[in-house]
C-alpha cells in the first residue's frame, strides 16, 4: 500500500489534513505512524479519541517502534481521573476542552524532541468537536499550524471525512497545505 | 318666453344645481347669487349672504388669516382679472373648517362688471392626501417613487433613515442609485437583472439588493415595485424592506443549526465506532477487563458531552424563538 503522506512532503515540512470514513479512521492513524516512522521521523501524537495506553498497544502490535512515538494523552485523565506522566513518553492533558493546556502541553513536547525529525499527529478534529465550538477548534488549528510553520515542523491533522462543515472545512484547508482524502 | 330668457333660465338652473359652490360678486364684494352648493358647504343660507358682504366676515373669522387673503388677492388681481386654484381656509356655520379651491371669472351683463367665483370644497381630498402622505411618511418601510427614466420623485422618511440619504439628496436625480450601489459591477448587475424582470413582467417581487448606506454600511433590502399612473404619466413605486437584520438572524440560524448538526450527529457516530472498536478489541483479547472498561468511560465522558451540547443547543433555540409556547420552552429549557 503506498504511503498516505510522502517523504518529500514530510521533508518539505508540509501540514496534512487527512480525511477517513469513521470505519477507517483508527487503522489510517496507525498506518500514518508507520509510514512516518518509517521515514526516520519522531511522532508526537495528541490523542482526544484513544487512550495512550491502549494505542501504544496498537502500534505495537503494528510494527511500529515506539521510541519513535510520543503522546499527549487528552483521553485518559478525563475518563480515569488522574494518571502520571511519563518523561519522553506521555504527557497527559486534563480536558480535551482545555486548549491552554494542550497548547502548552505541544510547545513542552515539541522542546523535550528538539533536535530530531519531528512529525506531529493531531487525532482527532472530529473528536475535538464533541468538547469545542468549530470556531475555537479552528482559533486552535491555526495557532498549531503557525508554531508549527515557525518551528519548522510536519504535521498532520486527522478528520472524518463529510463531518466538517463546510465554513470549517474551508478554514482548515487554508491552514494546511494538502488535503488528502483516504476514504 | 324669449330665447334671452330661456338661455337665462338655464343658466340660472345650472348655477342653482352645480355641485360647486357658486357666487356671483359684484365688484365691491357684495354677493348678488348664492347657490344651493355654497349654502350646503358654508352652512350660510341665501338669505342671509345675499346683498351683503359680511359673509366674508363670517367665513374668514379669524381677522389675521382674512387680512392674509384679502391680500394675496389683491395682488393677483394686480397682475390679471381673474384668479384659479387659489385654495383658502373657510370656517362654516357650525365652525367647520373646509379647503376651497377657488377659481373666477369677471363678465359684463346689463352694464355691470361681476365675478363669478366657483369654490370646489377639496377639504376630503386634502384629508385623503394628508392620509396618504401621512402613510408613506410613516411607513417603516422605504417608499420611493421613480418617474420614467429613473429620477426619484418621492423618498420617505425611512428611506432617510435606512439609507442616511436625505430626501433633498435623493429627489430630483437618479444619482441616489450610484451612491447606494458604488460598485460599478454590481451596481451593473442589479441594473440588469431589474431590466430583465421588467421587460417581462413590468414589475418584481422580493428581489434583494445590497445597498451602501451614506455611512458605508451595508444594508439588504427587499425590493417590490408597481407602477402607477398611465399613459405618459407612468411612474413606479418601489417598497424596500430593510431584511438585513432578518437575514443575519437567518444566517446564524442556518449557522447554528449547521454547528450543532456537526457536534451532534458526528460525536454520536464516534462513540458507535468506538464502542465498536472496544468490543472487537475485547473479542480478540487485544485488551484487558481494566483497558476495556477505561475506554467505556471515555465513551460515557463522550456522551456525557454531547447531553451537555444537546442542553445548550435546546436552551439557545428557545432563547432565540419568543413565539414557543412556555410549556414547551420550559421542555427546551430542561427547567
Amino acid at each position: 500500500m503506498p504511503a498516505i503522506v510522502s517523504p518529500g512532503d514530510l521533508d518539505k515540512k508540509q501540514i496534512f489534513l487527512i480525511l477517513a470514513t469513521p470505519g477507517n479512521i483508527r487503522q489510517r492513524n496507525i498506518d500514518l505512524i508507520r509510514d512516518i516512522s518509517a521515514n526516520g521521523y519522531h511522532t508526537i501524537i495528541v490523542t482526544i479519541n484513544f487512550p495512550y495506553n491502549i494505542l501504544s498497544k496498537l502500534y505495537a502490535e503494528n510494527g511500529v517502534d515506539l521510541k519513535t512515538v510520543s503522546f499527549i494523552d487528552a483521553v485518559t485523565r478525563n475518563s480515569i481521573g488522574s494518571a502520571e506522566n511519563v518523561p519522553g513518553v506521555v504527557r497527559f492533558v486534563n480536558n480535551p476542552a482545555n486548549l491552554t493546556d494542550l497548547g502548552i502541553a505541544v510547545t513542552e513536547v515539541l522542546k523535550e524532541n528538539s533536535g530530531k525529525k519531528v512529525c506531529i499527529l493531531y487525532d482527532s478534529v472530529s473528536t475535538m468537536l464533541i468538547y469545542l465550538s468549530s470556531q475555537n477548534i479552528s482559533k486552535f488549528i491555526h495557532f498549531v499550524t503557525n508554531k508549527l510553520r515557525l518551528s519548522d515542523i510536519s504535521g498532520v491533522f486527522l478528520a472524518v471525512e463529510k463531518g466538517l462543515d463546510p465554513m470549517l472545512m474551508s478554514q482548515l484547508t487554508t491552514f494546511v497545505d494538502t488535503v488528502i482524502d483516504t476514504g | 318666453m324669449t330665447d334671452n330668457d330661456r338661455t337665462g333660465c338655464i343658466e340660472a338652473g345650472i348655477l342653482e344645481n352645480a355641485l360647486v359652490m357658486i357666487a356671483v360678486l359684484e365688484k365691491s364684494g357684495k354677493i348678488v347669487a348664492w347657490n344651493h352648493a355654497a349654502e350646503t358647504i358654508t352652512g350660510y343660507p341665501k338669505d342671509e349672504v345675499v346683498g351683503d358682504t359680511s359673509v366674508w366676515k363670517k367665513l374668514y373669522p379669524d381677522a389675521e388669516y382674512r387680512n392674509s387673503v384679502t391680500a394675496r388677492i389683491a395682488a393677483i388681481l394686480k397682475e390679471k382679472n381673474y384668479f384659479e386654484n387659489f385654495e383658502t381656509t373657510i370656517t362654516t356655520r357650525s365652525g367647520e373648517s373646509r379647503i376651497i379651491l377657488w377659481n373666477t371669472k369677471e363678465i359684463s351683463g346689463s352694464g355691470k362688471k361681476r365675478v363669478v367665483t366657483a369654490g370646489l370644497d377639496i377639504t376630503k381630498q386634502k384629508e385623503l392626501d394628508a392620509f396618504r402622505e401621512s402613510i408613506v411618511e410613516n411607513a417603516n418601510v422605504l417608499i420611493t417613487v421613480l418617474g420614467r427614466n429613473g429620477e426619484v420623485l418621492l423618498w420617505n422618511t425611512a428611506a432617510e433613515e435606512i439609507t442616511g440619504y436625505l430626501r433633498a439628496e435623493a429627489v430630483g436625480g437618479r444619482e441616489i442609485w450610484k451612491r447606494l450601489y458604488p460598485d460599478p459591477a454590481y451596481r451593473k448587475s442589479v441594473t440588469k437583472k431589474i431590466v430583465e424582470i421588467i421587460s417581462s413582467h413590468r414589475y418584481f417581487e422580493n428581489l434583494n439588493t445590497s445597498v451602501t448606506t451614506k455611512t458605508g454600511e451595508t444594508r439588504i433590502i427587499s425590493w417590490n415595485t408597481r407602477e402607477i399612473g398611465s399613459g405618459t404619466g407612468r411612474l413606479a413605486i418601489a417598497i424596500g424592506r430593510d431584511i438585513t437584520e432578518q437575514k443575519k438572524a437567518e444566517e446564524a440560524l442556518v449557522a447554528y443549526m449547521t454547528e450543532m448538526t456537526m457536534r451532534m450527529k458526528q460525536p454520536v457516530e464516534i462513540i458507535r465506532d468506538n464502542l465498536r472498536d472496544v468490543a472487537g478489541l475485547m473479542r480478540e483479547g487485544k485488551i484487558t477487563t481494566e483497558e476495556a472498561a477505561m475506554m467505556l468511560d471515555g465513551q460515557v465522558r463522550n456522551a456525557t458531552q454531547i447531553a451537555a451540547n444537546v442542553q445548550e443547543f435546546q436552551k439557545a433555540i428557545a432563547g432565540k424563538n419568543q413565539s414557543i409556547p412556555e410549556a414547551y420552552r420550559k421542555f427546551l429549557e430542561g427547567d
